[in-house]
């Protein structure tokens, strides 16, 4: 097992729902564990579906909060979106942006197609400097509560596995492998480089 | 944590827990705010930054966990790389000492740290470099990781460094030197086993070829690399850095990359970060966007099978990626079409693509503004590259606009556009149909994962797209007319094509230049001439950089990684011969011990056949490791057996004339020599193998004939031999003539059951002439003086000079005797052969003749020819015959008429007759009588125990044509002029020897007989006397025979008057009377004679009555009482002068052959001789007449013959009979050995003898005289030494035996 910790970095969409899970979670495993978002901005489920809260990422989780309870208490106690809020607060203080974020991880774990072609991307399009991999893999997770729970604890496992080999470059193709298998889901896996 | 070091440590830490105690407040402290509060004091006290790093080293080397020591160690490395860097050479060996720490995290430290150090100050580089090598050995591959990055970064900066400095030292070359390889080491390092640190070496390998390929105008700068050097940046005059050399090293890495990313193992990972590679490498460096595209386009034609499903959209996504970031680069323009259909295929939608359309206004403005840009800060940073003016000419001129035409037709590009106008419909539908063939049942992952609907079939582009791809995998498979003209050009020479690919590079610049045209053209010209001036050679000794080495502990290497992708050429490699001998073994082995396996799954059969079929074609252990398997349990093996040599012996028919079968050969013996070794061999597993093989080599009939010859086998191996000889009569003469050779062989059994077989093969037609013919070959061996060699088996190392024995005599008879009771004319063969034989080879024929002659009987025509015709020479053979005929039966009338007729009409010799003596005539007998007495006393008494019928004491059924009293009578009615009395006196001897023939009455009605006869032979008082001792009671008879004789005048017969006086003397006082009834004459002279006989008788007549002595004439009472009495020595020399002319008579007429033999023998015994007179000086040296009769019998009684021999003498006396009596002792006390010895000296003594008999008088050999010497001495013995004689001639005997 190596020394070092390993450096986490779990991305959803809007940092609220999946990857905040997998934070939570993450961190009382005692991983070094950082979540994003990768959207333009943070978006919470609103009355309709059409009709979503939008803000940016500079809004603190607190913020959110305040504003829904003087929305729709009775609804964003009802959709569970108030009780997240309330956990993500007490994790960090606001919603953070990948592109945005320039600290260097060792795992990228995203939480659906789209975010992680954000992340590849955004990560090639960054100049190299160091030349330090990066090993990025998608975890398909549908954006609701159960699934967040769910994916978490897959996220979890995975990085503990990750965590406990020797050497992650030369195994963790095998791993994802043996995952998949596990799991029944598919990974999308690539390394870019800082 | 070792225990010492534990112990270590708590010392320490006693010792130092002040101090920690005073730096602790401040070591927990976060790096950054310790930093804060360090640069604060710091202000105050600058002269303590040095002493502090020291007390940070302190805490660093005590320092328990791996987080605080290398907190500790950045906060040095802070100081002295960022604060201070006046420090870092004075702390440099501290620092790096770390590098041998235990910790991984420590050792990447260090590496940061040299990284850190060498950018810092260049110059460090020497330093430092070669423990950065070690460290890129490292054991752990994380460090190695850590190395390999730290390398990408310091090569660029080592090159740099090299560059700026004109003057460059030996150590600075050295360091280049071991940069340069370090780079290779980890170019080398894509073929490691370590995913992890192949994708390392794959980023390092992207910026190695960035770092040695020219920054072009159109390239992409990414901001942050702006100042690195690259190829461009290196002056081409430059002392020691050649710019060409590094060219080329940066092309052979971009072909390294390509080669290993089209390897079809490769991984996911090393998939994704090659793609990238690729990526920026295509962006950077423009001049290598076709080489990447068609890499790409490769890659998606031919995904690694090995890719997982989802490892597979993750790479398509990856290409999906990166084409879009090369499609943005205004370069791409030219491959446009082939990035847009690659696009189209991974499912990038249109739009899409024409958003990272290079917007080449836009592209082209940017150009301009980058150049000026990179133009100003170039002259910005002139103290940095000033000397390298050519480079700022070169950036000036490097907008570029849109590269015109594709500049190289690449090999795809050249199948392809063969391949497009082919591709019609026809075609097209054709290619489909023979693929489907092809096609597997289930459908690949990638497929499955990568399969978009076609969308433009049979449009122009879509026909394009089409031949492009299958271009792609014609090239791939090396085929296609792309790829012939490529190896056209490869077979150019080398130079040629650096002087080709030079015209491209200025194409490529060419349309760039704008206003400063002069300017680039004198560029060129400079450039050439830099080119010569890099090719000086640099000095060749250099110092190599050497790593400063810590003082801990050296790290033992060990291996990382286990993982490699799959390579079948790594994991093939080719055997060592053992290895292949080692598998094939243990693979045949398997074979064999699958037997019962495969019996159970009932495909034995195929297994012997294919067992059989491979066997033919091992080498010898193999096959010998095969045999013994089937040896093992050849019952069951059997048929694995036969397959095997049928199998072997095709092979040598196919071959056939030419091949020798030689391996058939080897297998045929192998099984026979191993059937041979095994103890029981009840179940006829040899016969078997032996009648169904399909040739009996000549190895294998030579196994056979071992086999026959092992005594407990014999029976199995030759009737084996006799199923051959019958069963194939193509080579039946070739194994009969095994069987006949073993007719002789010298193991008793084997021979007896050899011939066994051979007399029944003889009844058989066909082979009767050719065992005749061998039988008959054989027997004419004994031609010859000494043995031929072919009597000697090859085994046995026989000197060729070897004389005849008795062992090689009987080898070559063997079968001649054993064929003879069957065939007898054979036997005129035998005589013939006879004839010629010398004298050893003719006795042992006479002894073994005997059985056979005895199986022929004498009816038969062939031994009555041969009798009749009796060849000269063969007269012993003959005779032999003869005597074995009628050893037990009486001579048929036939028999009888031959040998009567070979004797009267050829061959006079009276010993022919011996054995027919009882189918003679009497009168013929009596004829033959004197010559007959006059043989060798052993033959004389073997006539007359023919002829008295005591002959072996068996019942005789013949009938003598003599009875015992006419024979005696016979014997004294010889005439003595035929005969000389001695031999007629030992005749008779032999006569009253035999008691119960020769009974009281028989004695009394022959001197009847003789007595009544006119003429009174000269013997007869001899015989009354002799009758008379052997029968006492005969007393009375002899008196009437007495008073008869004086009636008959028996003085008138002077012999017989003496032995009438000898008679009455010895039986005084009964022949008183008779005595009384002579004339007075005769009676004087009786008692002229015998003085001694007057007193008794004067007294008898006294004692008369006087009416009795009235009766008695006065002329005889006158003698009676005169007193004249003779003169003893008178009469003494009488006696003498009797032997005299006794012993003058013998030489006068004894047998002329027995002169001429005594006259050769003389000689070689004279020794001899002279010790027998001295032992016996009245005896004279004379040899009896030999002839030998081979009957222990016998021979005692020729022992006993001696002193007669001696002492003859016509009159009895006491002593003789004394010495008669006690003979038969002495000779009981002999053992019979001796008396083997001496019938064996006696046969020899006849052979001689028989040799001597024949026309040609052959010298005797010296052994035969020695023997004949035995003989003699046997006959001689005196009666004096008689005791130890026997003795003597044991010894004697032996000694000739011997020799």
């Amino acid at each position: 097992m190596p020394a070092s910790p390993l450096r986490v970095a779990v991305v959803c969409s809007s940092n609220q729902n999946r990857s905040m899970e997998a934070h939570n979670i993450l961190s009382k495993r005692g991983f070094h564990v950082r979540s994003f978002g990768t959207g333009t901005h943070v978006k919470l489920p609103g009355p309709a579906p059409d009709k979503p809260n939008v803000y940016d990422f500079k809004t603190t989780y607190d913020q959110m909060y305040t504003d829904l309870v003087k929305k729709d208490k009775e609804l964003y106690t009802q959709n569970g979106i108030l009780h997240m809020l309330d956990r993500n607060k007490r994790i960090k203080s606001r919603p953070e942006r990948f592109q945005n974020c320039k600290d260097v991880f060792d795992l990228v774990v995203t939480c659906e197609e789209r975010v992680y072609d954000q992340v590849v991307e955004d990560l090639n399009s960054r100049e190299q400097e160091t030349c330090q991999p990066v090993h990025v893999i998608n975890v398909d997770i549908q954006d609701n509560h159960e699934e967040a729970t769910l994916g978490a604890f897959l996220i979890c496992d995975l990085c503990q596995c990750i965590q406990h080999t020797d050497d992650m470059d030369n195994e963790i193709d095998e791993l994802l492998q043996e995952f998949e298998e596990k799991s029944g889901r598919t990974f999308l896996h690539t390394v870019s480089f800082y | 944590m070792s225990a010492d070091e534990a112990k270590q440590e708590q010392v320490c830490g006693a010792t130092l827990n002040c101090l920690k105690m005073a730096v602790d407040s401040s070591s927990r402290m976060s790096v950054a705010s310790q930093f804060f509060a360090q640069e604060e004091f710091d202000e105050n006290m600058t002269f303590t930054t040095s002493e502090r790093v020291v007390d940070l080293l302190n805490q660093a080397a005590l320092a328990n966990s791996n987080d605080s020591k290398i907190n500790i160690l950045k906060q040095v490395q802070e100081l002295i790389v960022n604060k201070d860097p006046n420090l870092l050479d004075n702390f440099l060996d501290e620092m790096i000492a770390f590098q041998t720490d235990k910790s991984i995290d420590v050792r990447k430290f260090v590496i940061g740290f040299i990284e850190e150090a060498c950018k810092r100050d260049n110059e460090l580089l020497m330093k430092l470099i070669a423990n950065l090598n070690m460290l890129l050995r490292d054991e752990n591959v994380n460090v190695v990781k850590k190395a390999i990055l730290t390398m990408t970064q310091l090569y660029k900066v080592a090159l740099q460094w090299m560059v700026r400095t004109r003057a460059i030292t030996d150590k600075q070359e050295s360091c280049w030197e071991m940069v340069s390889d370090m780079a290779g080491d980890i170019v080398q390092l894509l073929d490691s086993d370590n995913d992890g640190i192949r994708t390392h070496a794959i980023k390092f390998v992207e910026s190695l070829i960035i770092t040695l390929s020219p920054r072009m105008c159109d390239s992409d700068v990414p901001k942050r690399q702006e100042n690195d050097i690259s190829l461009d940046r290196v002056p081409k005059d430059h002392p020691f850095i050649k710019h060409d050399s590094l060219r080329d090293e940066g092309k052979s890495a971009l072909e390294k990359l390509l080669k290993f990313m089209v390897h079809p193992a490769i991984s996911s990972i090393n998939l994704t970060a090659a793609l990238g590679s690729l990526a920026s490498i295509a962006r950077q460096r423009p001049m290598f966007m076709s080489e990447v595209i068609q890499a790409y386009e490769a890659l998606h034609a031919n995904l690694p099978p090995t890719l997982a499903k989802s490892q597979v959209s993750s790479v398509r996504k990856n290409l999906k990626l990166h084409l879009l970031s090369v499609l943005k680069h205004p370069s791409s323009v030219e491959f446009q079409a082939q990035i847009t259909t690659l696009l189209l295929d991974l499912g990038t939608q249109q739009q899409e693509i024409a958003r990272n359309m290079p917007n080449l206004k836009e592209f082209r403005k940017r150009q301009r503004d980058d150049a000026e840009q990179g133009q100003k800060k170039i002259k910005i940073e002139t103290p940095l590259v000033e000397d390298d003016e050519d480079k700022d000419i070169e950036t000036i001129i490097a907008p570029a606009s849109k590269p015109s035409a594709p500049s190289i037709q690449t090999e795809t590009d050249i199948t392809a556009d063969f391949l497009q106008p082919l591709l019609t419909a026809e075609n097209v539908a054709n290619l489909v149909l023979i693929s489907m063939v092809y096609l597997p049942d289930t459908m690949p992952a990638s497929f499955q994962s990568t399969y978009t609907p076609v969308e433009s079939a049979g449009t122009e582009a879509q026909i394009k797209h089409l031949s492009r791809l299958m271009a792609t995998q014609m090239t791939a498979a090396g085929i296609g007319p792309g790829v012939e003209q490529s190896k056209q050009a490869k077979e150019e020479p080398k130079e040629e094509k650096v002087v080709k690919a030079e015209p491209v590079l200025i194409k490529r610049r060419l349309p760039s230049i704008t206003p400063q045209e002069g300017q680039a053209i004198s560029v060129l010209g400079a450039r050439n001439v830099d080119f010569s001036l890099a090719d000086e050679d640099a000095p060749q000794a250099k110092r190599r950089p050497e790593p400063i080495v810590p003082t801990a502990q050296t790290r033992v290497p060990g291996t990382s990684g286990r993982k490699k992708i799959f390579r079948l050429s790594d994991v093939l490699k080719p055997l060592s011969d053992s290895q292949v001998e080692s598998l094939k073994h243990s693979a045949v082995k398997r074979i064999l011990n699958s037997e019962r396996a495969v019996a159970f799954s009932g495909a034995a059969q195929a297994r012997i056949k294919i067992l059989s079929r491979i066997v033919t074609h091992f080498d010898v252990t193999l096959k010998v490791k095969v045999l013994a398997f089937i040896l093992e349990d050849i019952r069951n093996r059997l048929d694995m057996a036969f397959s095997w040599l049928f199998q072997e012996y095709n092979a040598y028919l196919n071959k056939y004339p030419e091949g020798s079968p030689s391996d058939y050969d080897q297998c045929l013996i192998g099984l026979l020599s191993g059937l041979q070794q095994k103890p029981d061999q009840k179940d006829g597993m040899f016969t078997k193998v032996v009648l169904e093989a399909p040739l009996i080599t000549e190895n294998a009939l030579e196994v056979i004939r071992k086999y026959c010859e092992d005594e407990s086998r014999s029976y199995l191996g030759m009737s084996t031999l006799r199923d051959l000889i019958f069963k194939r009569p193509a080579r039946q003469f070739q194994y009969l003539h095994v069987l006949l050779d073993l007719s002789s062989h010298e193991k008793d059994k084997v021979r007896q059951q050899a011939l066994l077989f051979i007399k029944r093969m003889y009844e058989k037609e066909q082979l009767r002439d050719y065992v005749e013919k061998f039988a008959l070959n054989y027997l004419q061996l004994l031609v010859h003086p000494i043995p031929p060699s072919v009597l000697f088996g090859a085994d046995k190392d026989t000197e060729v000079a070897a004389p005849w024995t008795e062992e090689t005599v009987r080898q070559c008879l063997y079968l001649y005797l054993a064929l003879l009771p069957q065939n007898h004319k054979l036997i005129h063969e035998l005589a013939a052969v006879y004839t010629e034989a010398i004298a050893d080879i003719k006795r042992t024929v006479l002894r073994v003749i005997e059985h056979p002659i005895r199986g022929m009987g004498m009816n038969s025509p062939e031994l009555l020819l041969l009798v009749e015709n009796c060849p000269k020479g063969a007269e012993t053979l003959v005779t032999r015959c003869l005597h074995i005929l009628t050893d037990r039966v009486p001579p048929s009338p036939e028999l009888v008429k031959r040998v009567r007729d070979l004797y009267q009409k050829r061959l006079p010799d009276v010993r022919f007759l011996i054995p027919v003596l009882n189918g003679l005539e009497k009168k013929e007998v009596i004829a033959a009588l004197p010559k007959l007495i006059k043989l060798n006393p052993i033959v004389v008494k073997e006539v007359f125990n023919r002829l008295l019928g005591t002959q072996h004491g068996d019942g005789n059924s013949s009938v003598s044509p003599l009875n015992p009293g006419e024979l005696l009578i016979a014997l004294h009615n010889i005439d003595s002029t035929k005969c000389d009395m001695k031999s007629i006196i030992k005749a008779t001897n032999l006569c009253f020897a035999e008691r119960n023939v020769y009974t009281s009455e028989v004695l009394a009605v022959v001197m009847q007989q003789l007595m009544e006869q006119n003429q009174l032979p000269m013997l007869l008082m001899r015989t009354v006397i002799q009758s008379l001792t052997m029968y006492p009671r005969l007393g009375g008879f002899v008196m009437n025979i007495l008073s008869r004789l004086i009636m008959k005048q028996v003085w008138k017969y002077p012999k017989v008057w003496e032995g009438f006086i000898k008679c009455c003397q010895r039986t005084k006082p009964q022949s008183f009377q008779v005595l009384l009834q002579l004339p007075p004459q005769q009676l004087n002279g009786v008692f002229e004679r015998c003085p001694e006989l007057r007193e008794p008788l004067l007294l008898h007549v006294r004692s008369f009555t006087a009416h009795q002595q009235a009766h008695i004439p006065n002329a005889i009472m006158m003698i009676l009482e005169t007193t004249n009495k003779p003169e003893p020595t008178l009469k003494e020399s009488r006696q003498r002068d009797e032997e005299e002319i006794e012993l003058k008579a013998v030489p006068r007429t004894a047998q002329d052959m027995i002169s001429i033999r005594l006259a050769q023998e003389k000689a070689l015994k004279r020794q001899l001789e002279e010790e027998q007179k001295l032992k016996n000086p009245t005896g004279p040296p004379r040899p009896a007449h030999l002839a030998p009769v081979p009957s222990v019998e016998e021979s005692m009684e020729f022992q006993e013959e001696g002193p007669e021999l001696e002492t003859p003498n016509v009159f009895i006396s006491i002593e003789d009979d004394v010495y008669d009596d006690e003979s038969p002792a002495l000779e009981s006390s002999q053992d019979s050995t001796h008396l083997k010895k001496a019938l064996k000296a006696a046969e020899t003594i006849m052979a001689s003898d028989t040799s001597k008999d024949g026309i040609k008088e052959t010298e005797a050999t010296p052994e035969t005289v020695e023997e004949l010497k035995v003989g003699t001495v046997a006959v001689k013995s005196p009666p004096e030494s008689k005791a130890a004689e026997p003795m003597e001639v044991g010894a004697e005997t032996e000694k000739a035996a011997d020799s």
